[in-house]
Parts: C-alpha cells; sequence; structure tokens
C-alpha cells in the first residue's frame, strides 16, 4: 500500500470536522462533558493512526477505517443536534459528552451487568451445544437408516422457546436457572435440527469413503460427521445465539434484578435516558463483539473450505 | 486357493417396482498377486461388481470369498480408491492418509502414523503439498493422495473404481505409469492383488496381469483374457510393438462385437 493509500482517508477530514465543530458556542444545552467526547475521539484517531501503520491488507483497513468514520459521523451529527443546536428533546436525547461521563462513573456497575448477562448466555448457550450437537449426530445419523426422529424434532422445535418461560418458573427457583433453560432451550432445537439436517446432508461419496476405511460408528459420528455437517451446526448455533440474546434481554427486562436488560428497564423506568443510551450502546457492543468472536471460531474450523 | 474367488454373484435391483438384474451369475477367480481390470460399457454391472468388493453392497445371491473366506461389509484386508476424489474436505492431505493408517493400524502412535503418511505422499510425488487441503489441490493430485493413503494403509487387496476416470488425459497417462511404478515395485517384493475398473482398453492392457471383459443386460462376465507382456512395462516401448497393436485390436473387436450382438448384427458398422 502507498503512503497516499494509507493516511489519506476521509476519516481523518471527518476527524477535523469534529474538533471544529467543538468551536461551535453551546447552546441551551451545556454539554459540561464535552471534555470526555473530545479526548475519546482523539483516543480512537490515535488508534486509526497506529491501525492504517500497522495493518497489512488493504481490504482490512477499509473496513476499519469506514467503521470509524461512521463512529465521527455519529458523533457529530450527534453533537450538532443536542449540544450546539439543541434540535431534539433534551431529556430525551443527552448530549455525547454527558453519556460517555455517565459510561465511565458506571462502569463497574456495567461490567457487572455484562458479566451477568453474558455468563447466562454462555451457561445455557454452550450447554446446548455440548448436548445438541452429539444427540444430533446420533438422531440424524439413525434418520438416515429412517426413523422418526426428524419429525419429533421438527414439532418440539416449532415451539418458541419463550413459551416455555412461565412453566420454567414454576419448575426452577432462581430467575437465572429460568433464564439458562430458556436459553438452553432456544438454542437445542436449532442447532439439534442444523446438525441433524447436516448429518442427513452428508454426501454419500464421503460416507462410502468412510466405510471403506471400516471405521467405527463412533468414529464415522465424529470424525467424519461432525466435521462435514459443520457448517450446518454453525448456522443452528447462529440462530440459537441471536435468540438467546432477545430471549435473555427481554426477559431480563420482565423479572431480573441484574443483567443489561435490567439496567436499561430500570433506569429508563426512572426517566434516566443518558443510561438508557449508554444500556443500548452497550447491548450492541456486546452482541458485536460476542458475534465476532463467534465468527472467528466458524472462520477457524470451516478453514479448509474454499 | 485363489486369492479372491467370486461365485455365482447376482445382484438384482428394484427401483420404482422395476426390478431389473445388474449382475447375473458372475463368477471368476483372481490369484495373489494378480493385477486384474474388469472392463465394459456402461451398465455392465462392472462398478456394482467393485461395490460388493469392497463390501458397500451386498449381492442378492452368491458369494466372494477372500483367502477362503466369505466378506461380510466393508474390512481392513481392502483398501480402496474411488473414482470421486475419496478424500475428507477437512483433512489436510497428510491427515487424510495418517486417517487411513490409523483406521488399519491402531497401535500405530500419532507420530508414526504421521511418518508414515510422509512416506507415500513422497512416493506419490507430493512432497510439497502435504499440508494442503483437498480444496486447494487439483484433482490430480488428489487422485495421488487417495493412492497414498490406499497404499500407506498396506492391505493385501487394492480396489480401484476408474479411478483415472475423472482426469485430464495428459495426467491420466502420468498417474497410470505411477501406478504402474508403485505396483510393480523393484521386483523383489510381493505385489498387492488389484482389482481396477475401467473403461479404458489401453489403460486396462498396460496395467493388467489378466482382463475380465463384462456385457451389458445382464452384467455377466463375457471373456477372461491373459495379458501376455512382461513386466515391468514400459508404455513408450509397448506401444510401438506389433503384438501390443494385434492384442488390442483383438479386445476392441471383442469388445464392440459384443455390442454389435446386442444391437442387431450387421447393420452396425465400425
Amino acid at each position: 500500500m502507498t503512503l497516499k493509500k494509507r493516511y489519506l482517508r476521509v476519516v481523518h477530514a471527518l476527524f477535523i470536522v469534529f474538533l471544529l465543530i467543538q468551536l461551535i458556542p453551546d447552546s441551551l444545552t451545556t454539554d459540561t462533558a464535552a471534555a470526555y467526547v473530545i479526548w475519546f475521539v482523539i483516543g480512537v484517531e490515535a488508534l486509526t493512526l497506529i491501525v492504517s501503520a500497522l495493518i497489512k491488507k488493504p481490504v482490512s483497513l477499509d473496513l476499519f477505517v469506514d467503521i470509524v468514520a461512521f463512529i465521527y459521523g455519529l458523533l457529530i451529527a450527534w453533537t450538532l443536534a443536542t449540544a450546539k443546536f439543541d434540535l431534539l428533546k433534551q431529556s430525551l436525547f443527552p448530549p455525547p459528552g454527558r453519556v460517555l461521563a455517565q459510561f465511565v462513573e458506571d462502569y463497574d456497575k456495567i461490567l457487572v451487568n455484562i458479566q451477568s448477562s453474558v455468563g447466562i448466555i454462555l451457561q445455557g448457550y454452550l450447554l446446548a451445544i455440548a448436548v445438541a450437537v452429539p444427540l444430533g449426530l446420533f438422531l440424524g445419523w439413525s434418520a438416515r437408516l429412517g426413523s422418526a426422529a426428524t419429525y419429533i424434532s421438527k414439532f418440539l422445535g416449532a415451539i418458541p422457546p419463550i413459551v416455555y418461560i412461565p412453566y420454567g418458573i414454576a419448575l426452577l427457583p432462581t430467575f437465572r436457572s429460568v433464564s439458562v433453560f430458556v436459553i438452553f432451550l432456544a438454542t437445542f432445537w436449532p442447532v439439534l435440527a442444523g446438525t441433524m439436517s447436516g448429518v442427513m446432508n452428508v454426501e454419500k461419496k464421503t460416507i462410502d469413503s468412510a466405510r471403506v476405511l471400516n471405521v467405527s460408528p463412533f468414529t464415522m459420528l465424529f470424525s467424519i460427521m461432525l466435521p462435514a455437517s459443520l457448517q450446518q451446526i454453525f448456522i443452528g448455533c447462529n440462530q440459537g445465539l441471536t435468540v438467546s440474546f432477545v430471549l435473555l434481554t427481554s426477559a431480563e427486562m420482565i423479572g431480573a434484578q441484574s443483567g443489561l436488560g435490567y439496567y436499561i428497564k430500570n433506569y429508563s423506568d426512572f426517566g434516566d435516558y443518558t443510561r438508557t443510551i449508554i444500556g443500548l450502546i452497550v447491548v450492541g457492543i456486546v452482541i458485536v463483539f460476542i458475534s465476532f468472536i463467534f465468527n472467528r471460531i466458524q472462520k477457524f474450523l470451516l478453514r479448509w473450505k474454499q | 486357493m485363489s486369492k479372491i474367488e467370486i461365485r455365482n454373484l447376482t445382484v438384482d435391483y428394484t427401483e420404482k417396482k422395476n426390478r431389473f438384474t445388474a449382475l447375473s451369475d458372475v463368477s471368476f477367480s483372481i490369484e495373489e498377486g494378480e493385477f486384474v481390470s474388469i472392463i465394459g460399457s456402461s451398465g455392465c454391472g462392472k462398478s456394482t461388481l467393485l461395490s460388493i468388493l469392497e463390501g458397500i453392497n451386498t449381492p442378492t445371491d452368491g458369494e466372494i470369498l477372500i483367502d477362503g473366506e466369505p466378506i461380510k461389509g466393508t474390512g481392513t484386508d481392502r483398501g480402496v480408491v474411488f473414482q470421486h476424489y475419496s478424500l475428507f474436505p477437512w483433512m489436510t492431505a497428510r491427515k487424510n492418509v495418517a486417517f487411513g493408517v490409523k483406521q488399519v493400524n491402531k497401535k500405530a502412535s500419532r507420530a508414526e502414523r504421521l511418518r508414515i503418511a510422509d512416506e507415500f505422499l513422497d512416493k506419490v510425488g507430493l512432497e510439497q503439498f502435504k499440508d494442503k487441503y483437498p480444496s486447494q489441490l487439483s484433482g490430480g493430485m488428489q487422485q495421488r493422495v487417495a493412492i497414498a493413503r490406499a497404499l500407506a494403509m498396506d492391505t493385501d487387496v487394492l480396489l480401484m473404481d476408474e479411478p483415472f476416470g475423472a482426469i485430464d488425459a495428459k495426467n491420466r497417462t502420468i498417474l497410470q505409469e505411477l501406478l504402474l511404478e508403485l505396483w510393480e515395485g523393484d521386483g523383489t517384493g510381493a505385489r498387492k492383488t488389484v482389482v481396477f475398473v475401467t473403461h479404458d482398453i489401453d489403460e486396462a492392457i498396460l496395467l493388467s496381469d489378466k482382463i475380465v471383459m463384462m456385457t451389458a443386460n445382464p452384467g455377466r462376465v463375457y471373456q477372461e483374457i491373459k495379458v501376455p507382456f512382461d513386466r515391468p512395462r514400459n508404455r513408450g516401448e509397448l506401444v510401438q510393438t506389433a503384438q501390443y497393436n494385434k492384442f488390442r485390436n483383438k479386445l476392441l473387436s471383442m469388445f464392440y462385437s459384443d455390442i454389435a450382438d446386442k444391437i442387431g448384427g450387421e447393420e452396425v458398422v465400425l
């Protein structure tokens, strides 16, 4: 990459624009914490420059820079609409500095809530995968040999997991265990269905190749069927992850004393929209982060595909 | 006692209530260390026959004996190379071969398996491609890996179902010579018993000790022909001899006279 391609980019112009609009005098609302955003943006800009210098693939740099440009654009629009020209209702739309300052203040509390939500999700999610994948391999294999397993799982999987909540509450002692249970179910069915359909769609030639090597049934399931159906399993896992987040945050809004859903609901009940916005952003970041990790794992495990 | 004995093999298929006979009373035997090609037009049941030898299919009637024992399903005494490249796409070339070795030799350590894999990949000329996935290899290279795996498993019997059928002409020639070289060895060691299915007459002559010609509707053995050429064979020299051309023409006329019989004799001009 040429120096020009590396450093001459719109994102840096946006950075300058952001700094320049700080010179406009504040209107009615005064963003007393504007310094937070300015430092944040300077930090991001520094990071962008470092990344620009280190990154190797032009495509990755484009992607990174576009994301940063989006953040800058958002912050510019947000600053102008709130602190500078007061276009939006103050109580509902706090200026960015105030949100950031509140975030810094609430940092510990937010972390605890993230831990609580992510902990529940991981527990239910991983447990579901650990049970659904081997079971799906086994049922898929016997369904190939002609059994009713497919129809049974289609029926059970068609029930939206959220309707298990009342029963779960009756069955289980704590909010946490009910949440884990519901997330378990929300993940279990799509992963089971994905695994089964994966196994049932493994090409006959792959199975024949394994059969003539005289593999044991265990090897057939875990060394042949599992990798051969991995792509479909991941489709199920992905679906489970999305549904899990929807379910958990909804559940937390209804009955929890902790978690990100609780954080948002609790503060919006008190009319504290600064913290509500923080909650929304944090939920977004957490989901993006988890999806990112998830995609990395998927990419690594499927690296043999073209 | 013959190494492989095929006795009165009959296979019927029922498809949409139509019954048709893929193999009808097929019997012949194969000696230890013999390279036998099964040749015939499509529909003659040659691949069905091989699938029974592999243990993937079961006959309606009759049986196959290996070393006097009737075969029951697949077994580690037989190595197989399919026409479709039978590699597992999630394993590198090396892992594919090592996986095969593991199935026949449970006692070998991981390091030992990988060493054997390396040895055979070297033999088929893939030193540089050991850590590639099948999707990164050409068809010819994938088939080399499949051959390396079958050889590395060191089975008595090697079953090959049109292994070069999907490979371009130039690479097919190269692979035939590679197979010939690996199978003939230096002439001192014991050779494997090979059953090789093909529809290419030149391929069959070059490689085999015996050619079993099959005919379709229903699949039957039409002729068994000994190939009268000395080993080690060299394609370049072989094809220039008069005997070769005479033998080849004899086979071709048998091949076509069978077809002519089927579709009504003299009207067919060859």
